[in-house]
């Protein structure tokens, strides 16, 4: 398919999942706790949109490569290597927020 | 626009009772952040059943990788409507997490401050997308927000007058 309002049944379903670094893919990726091979084509990519992969790299969120070795990471992964990925707090941001405006 | 409703969304889904009406601000060219809103809301609305929110549009003040000066004049032209929306709204709080859409609206809620019409606190979110460098939004709205949040602690460090809560998405 091409587009699709949402991923979230064909996520749901997926064993693993190999993707460009959008950080809508790699974070609704990650908060479903499925392994996550992020491909990284810097030739297409703005700099910014690779921070957040590589970050979640270095934190061992994801596997990275690039096309080329996208074939070699697939057969020689280790996914229990990857680490969970916490959920955000928005109730952090309420109680700041709650603080700033003056709702105590 | 799509990333971005969807984090601010997150951001105020733990927000109480008395953050209420929220009147949101998006594109005109963006078609999806409105189904996104009103599901949003309609599930604040099973908690709290005195929620009230309003939509409004305004002008795209900048394409992706528009050219700077261009994009002066696509935000000014974005200005003639921010302006008397946020007039008409006069705000107490207004929380932004980075699209363009942000920048003539805060400029505005600035502009009705200095004029002494309404002062609003001004809260800016910077995307979880952003851990080594700010957006453009954010690098202007660092030094006019009132709260300036970064979600990884390198951007703290660039930005000493940030707020670092952690992963708030």
């Amino acid at each position: 398919f091409r587009f699709k309002d949402s991923l979230a049944e064909d996520l749901r379903r997926a064993d693993l999942v190999i993707s460009y670094a959008g950080a809508g893919s790699c974070l609704e990726t990650l908060e479903k706790g499925k392994p996550l091979v992020v491909v990284i084509n810097e030739k297409l990519m703005n700099n910014h949109q690779l921070e957040l992969a590589k970050q979640l790299h270095r934190d061992g969120h994801v596997l990275c490569c690039n096309c080329s070795t996208l074939v070699e990471t697939l057969q020689s992964m280790d996914l229990s290597t990857l680490k969970p990925f916490p959920p955000g707090q928005p109730e952090k941001f309420a109680l700041f927020l709650d603080k700033v405006v003056g709702f105590q | 626009t799509g990333g971005h409703t969807t984090e601010i969304l997150r951001l105020l889904s733990c927000l109480s009772e008395s953050y209420s009406p929220i009147h949101y601000i998006f594109a005109d060219s963006d078609k999806m952040s409105e189904a996104k809103i009103r599901s949003f809301e309609q599930k604040r609305a099973e908690t709290f059943s005195n929620s009230k929110f309003t939509l409004d549009r305004i002008p795209r003040s900048r394409e992706v990788r528009q050219s700077w000066t261009s994009s002066v004049v696509t935000t000014l032209y974005s200005m003639l409507y921010s302006l008397p929306l946020t007039y008409k709204l006069k705000p107490d709080l207004i929380l932004c997490n980075g699209p363009g859409t942000c920048v003539p609206v805060c400029i505005s809620a600035l502009l009705l401050g200095l004029l002494g019409i309404k002062r609003a606190i001004i809260v800016y979110v910077e995307s979880i997308c952003r851990v080594e460098t700010l957006s453009l939004s954010g690098k202007i709205l660092y030094y006019f927000s009132d709260y300036f949040i970064v979600q990884w602690p390198h951007l703290k460090e660039k930005y000493p007058k940030s707020v670092y809560l952690g992963r708030i998405v």
